[in-house]
C-alpha cells in the first residue's frame, strides 16, 4: 500500500522535510536502569511521520516497541535524541508543558482500553474534551458527534463493564481523536481484540488517519495489521531492522529503502539510492569523489 | 470557640483555592462522585469514619461547653457585680472564706454600693446511700424579693424556699438519684431538715448546690453571723473600678468582679478537665483523618491505573489532587451531617441518664462540625495525592510492571 507521502522514512540530513511532518525523531536512545541492570531499549533510532500516515511498528518480544512508543508519545524522556513536533522539542521541554501537549496533540489507544470505570460511554470520551477545556455540554455534545460516527449510538450511557471489546476500543478511538490531535499512538490495540473485530478496529483507525489527516502509529504483533499500514517498521533489538533491502546513500551514508527511495541515479551500471533530491543532485556533481575509497570509509558502519 | 473559629477560616481558605482551580467544576466532581458511589461500602465506611470522630468531637466540645456553663452557674444568676472575699481568696467554689463580719455594714455605708448580699457557703460530703457525694451548701438571707435575688435558688421547679431554719431546697438531679423527694427528712451535719423545694440548673457532675437560710448554716456551723462571701451590686452609673477601690478600703478582704471569680473557678475546675478533653477530641480528630485517609488511600491505589490513564492522555496532578480532594470532601460532608445527628443523640441519651453531664452544643456547633470534617478530609488526602503525583502516565503502557 504505497502514498505519495511516505517516501520519506529516517532520513537525516533532509531537514526542510521534517517541517511538514508530523513528528520527527532522531538519534533516539533510552536506557533502562545503570550499571549491570542497565538495559538499552531503543538504540539510536530516528524516525520521521507525515501527516495521515499509517506507520505500524513490529517486531519480537522486548524489542523496544512500546518505550519507543512512550518516547515519541511524550510519555517517556529518552536518554538522547530529540523530539520535534512542529516547532517544538518536546525532549527539552519542561514536565509541566507535557499534559497540555499529550492532551491536544496525541491521542492514545491502549491494549487494554483503560476506559473509566465509573463513567459511561459518552462521559469517557467527553472527559478529554473537558481537560483540553470545552464546557460540559459542549463536550457532551462532541463525544456523541465522534461516538456516533464510530458507530456506538446505542451506547452512549452504558458503563464500559456492560459493553464488549471491540465496542471498548472504539470508545478509546473516540477519547483518542476528541481533541483533535495530530497523532495517534496504539500499543497493541488488537490484542485483546479477536481477529475479525480487531481487523474492523484497524480499518477504521486507517479511514480515520485517511479522512482527517491525522498520523497514526501501531505498535503491535499482528501481521495482519499490515495490510492497513502505509509503512511497517521492523524494531530488533531497540534498532529498526531492514524488512526491505536497503542502500547506503553515497554521499551522505543514510540508509535508504531501494524500493521507496526519493532519489536514484543509474552510474556505470549500478544504480545508487538517495535520501534526498539535493543528495543525488551532489553526486551527479562528481560520483567519483562519492565513491573514492576514501569517502565511503567514513559511512562503514 | 477559637479553635473552632480557626478551622472554619482554613477551611473557607481552603475552598477558595479549590474554586480557583482550572476545569470546569461539573466535570470534576461528576467524576469524583461517581467514583466514590461505585463502592458503596467504602463510602459508609469512611463516612462513619468522620461520623464518629465529629461526633467525639462535637460531644466534648459541648462538655467543657457545659462545664463552663455549670460552674459559672451560680454567679451568673445571683445579684450584684463584684464579690467580696477573704483576704487572699480569689475564687468561690472549691474555696473556703470568712470576712470580718462588719464588712457588710461598712460597704452599705459607701454612697457608690447600692446593695450587698451576705452568703455563707460550705463545701461538704453527704453520705448517701453509702456513697460520699461531695455537695455545696449555699446559705443565703430570706427577705423580699425573688430568692434568686438574695443569692438563693433561680430555678425552684417543685415546692419553695426554705423559709425557717429547718428547711432546705435541694437539687433536684441528686434528688432523683438518690430517691428524695418533696417532703422528704434529710439528715445534714447530725441535724435534721425537711425538703421543701427542689431547683434546677443547680447540679454539676463535681457538685450540686443545696440552699438553706443564712442562719442555718452559720448553727451548722457553729459560726454565728459568719458571712463568707458579700454579692455586691453597685449604684448605676459609676465606674467599676470606683468602686473597688473604694471597697478595698476595708480591712481582710479581696473585692473581684464577678468575672475574675468566675475565670478563677473555671481554671481551677474546668481546665483540669478540658486539657485532656481536648485531647481526646484531638485524638479523634486524627483517627478520622486515618479512617478517611486509608478509605480514600485504598481507593487511590485500587485506581491508580485510571489515574494514570487520566495522566496519560494529558490530565495535570492539579485535576487529579482535586479529584481526590472531592472524594474525600464528599466523603467528609457525609460523615459530618451524621456525626451532627450522632453527637445529638449522645448528648441526649448521656443527659438522660447522667443529668449531672451538661453538654451544651453553641450555634457554631455547624461549623466546628464542617471544619473537623474538612480539614480531616483535606489531611486525609494528602498521601493519595502524593501517590498520583508520584504515577508516571507511562505505567499505563507498561503492564505487568
Ligand atoms: N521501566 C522499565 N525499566 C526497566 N527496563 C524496562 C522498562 N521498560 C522496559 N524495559 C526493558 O526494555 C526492553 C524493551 O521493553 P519494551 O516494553 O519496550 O518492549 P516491547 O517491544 O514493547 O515488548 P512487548 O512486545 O513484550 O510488549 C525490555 O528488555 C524490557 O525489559
Ligand atoms: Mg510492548
Amino acid at each position: 500500500m504505497k502514498n505519495a507521502l511516505d517516501k520519506n522514512h529516517m532520513i537525516e540530513p533532509c531537514i526542510e522535510k521534517s517541517h511538514q511532518a508530523t513528528l520527527f525523531a532522531k538519534n533516539i536512545t533510552k536506557r533502562y536502569g545503570t550499571g549491570s541492570t542497565e538495559v538499552i531499549a531503543v538504540r539510536d533510532v530516528s524516525l520521521m511521520i507525515q501527516p495521515g500516515e499509517v506507520v505500524l511498528i513490529m517486531g519480537p518480544s522486548g524489542s523496544g516497541k512500546t518505550t519507543l512508543l512512550l518516547i515519541l508519545g511524550a510519555l517517556l524522556k529518552p536518554t538522547h535524541g530529540e523530539i520535534r513536533m512542529g516547532e517544538e522539542d518536546l525532549v527539552a521541554m519542561s514536565e509541566k508543558k507535557l499534559p497540555e501537549i499529550r492532551l491536544r496533540k496525541f491521542g492514545f489507544i491502549f491494549q487494554d482500553f483503560n476506559l473509566l470505570s465509573a463513567l459511561t460511554v459518552k462521559e469517557n470520551v467527553a472527559i478529554a474534551a473537558q481537560l483540553a477545556g470545552l464546557k460540559g455540554r459542549q463536550a457532551r455534545a462532541k463525544a456523541e458527534t465522534i461516538l456516533v460516527d464510530l458507530g456506538l449510538e446505542d451506547r452512549l450511557n452504558f458503563l464500559p463493564e456492560k459493553l464488549s471489546g471491540g465496542e471498548k476500543q472504539r470508545v478509546a478511538i473516540a477519547r483518542a481523536l476528541v481533541n483533535d490531535p495530530a497523532l495517534i499512538l496504539a500499543d497493541e490495540p488488537t490484542a485483546n481484540l479477536d481477529s475479525k473485530i480487531g481487523q474492523e478496529v484497524m480499518r477504521m483507525l486507517r479511514r480515520i488517519a485517511k479522512d482527517q489527516n491525522r498520523s497514526v502509529i501501531i505498535v503491535s504483533h499482528d501481521p495482519r495489521i499490515k495490510e492497513i499500514a502505509d509503512r511497517v517498521l521492523w524494531l530488533e533489538d531497540g534498532q529498526f531492522k531492514d524488512m526491505v533491502e536497503m542502500a547506503l546513500d553515497p554521499v551522505c551514508g543514510m540508509a535508504v529503502e531501494r524500493e521507496n527511495a526519493p532519489a536514484s541515479l543509474e552510474y556505470q551500471g549500478e544504480t545508487y539510492y538517495f535520501c534526498a533530491d539535493g543528495c543525488q543532485q551532489e553526486f551527479a556533481s562528481s560520483p567519483q569523489h562519492f565513491l573514492s575509497p576514501d569517502h565511503s570509509l567514513q559511512h562503514k558502519v | 470557640m477559637i479553635r473552632s473559629f480557626r478551622l472554619y477560616e482554613a477551611s473557607i481558605s481552603t475552598l477558595s483555592v479549590l474554586l480557583l482551580y482550572p476545569y470546569s467544576y461539573e466535570m470534576t466532581i461528576s467524576v469524583a462522585v461517581k467514583n466514590l458511589l461505585q463502592d458503596k461500602v467504602r463510602i459508609l465506611l469512611s463516612a462513619t469514619g468522620v461520623a464518629l470522630a465529629v461526633m467525639l468531637i462535637l460531644v466534648l466540645n459541648g462538655f467543657v461547653t457545659g462545664l463552663y456553663q455549670q460552674v459559672s452557674a451560680y454567679l451568673d444568676n445571683s445579684p450584684g457585680t463584684l464579690v467580696i472575699t477573704q483576704r487572699g481568696v480569689t475564687n468561690m467554689l472549691g474555696a473556703t472564706s470568712l470576712i470580718p463580719t462588719d464588712t457588710m455594714d461598712r460597704a452599705l455605708e459607701l454612697q457608690t454600693v447600692a446593695d450587698a448580699v451576705p452568703i455563707l457557703s460550705q463545701f461538704v460530703i453527704l453520705n448517701l446511700h453509702d456513697l460520699k457525694q461531695p455537695a455545696y451548701l449555699i446559705g443565703y438571707p430570706g427577705g423580699p424579693g425573688t430568692p434568686a435575688s438574695r443569692g438563693g435558688p433561680w430555678n425552684i421547679i417543685q415546692g419553695r424556699e426554705p423559709l425557717t431554719n429547718g428547711e432546705m431546697v435541694f437539687d433536684q438531679v441528686l434528688a432523683k438519684r438518690h430517691n428524695l423527694r418533696l417532703g422528704d427528712r434529710f439528715e445534714l451535719m447530725g441535724q435534721e431538715f425537711k425538703i421543701v423545694g427542689l431547683s434546677d440548673g443547680t447540679t454539676s457532675w463535681m457538685t450540686s448546690f443545696i440552699f438553706l437560710r443564712k442562719v442555718a448554716v452559720e448553727e451548722l456551723l457553729r459560726a454565728p453571723e459568719a458571712t463568707s462571701f458579700l454579692l455586691v451590686s453597685q449604684e448605676p452609673g459609676i465606674d467599676q473600678a470606683q468602686v473597688i477601690n473604694q471597697l478595698k478600703q476595708l480591712e481582710g478582704i479581696e473585692v473581684l468582679p464577678k468575672e475574675t471569680i468566675v475565670a478563677n473557678d473555671t481554671k481551677l475546675l474546668v481546665e483540669v478537665f478540658s486539657t485532656p478533653l481536648q485531647l481526646m477530641a484531638g485524638i479523634a480528630f486524627f483517627v478520622g483523618v486515618l479512617v478517611v485517609g486509608l478509605v480514600i488511600y485504598t481507593a487511590t491505589i485500587e485506581r491508580q491505573r485510571e489515574y494514570g490513564v487520566l495522566k496519560s492522555i494529558g490530565a495535570c496532578n492539579r485535576f487529579l489532587y482535586k479529584l481526590v480532594i472531592i472524594q474525600a470532601t464528599v466523603a467528609a460532608a457525609l460523615g459530618a451531617i451524621a456525626g451532627i445527628g450522632f453527637a445529638l443523640g449522645l448528648a441526649k441519651t448521656i443527659m438522660h441518664f447522667r443529668p449531672e453531664f451538661l453538654i451544651i452544643f453553641e450555634s457554631d456547633l455547624i461549623w466546628l462540625a464542617l471544619g473537623s470534617s474538612f480539614a480531616i478530609s483535606l489531611l486525609a488526602a494528602i498521601v493519595p495525592a502524593r501517590t498520583i503525583a508520584k504515577l508516571e502516565p507511562a505505567m499505563v503502557f507498561q503492564r505487568g510492571r
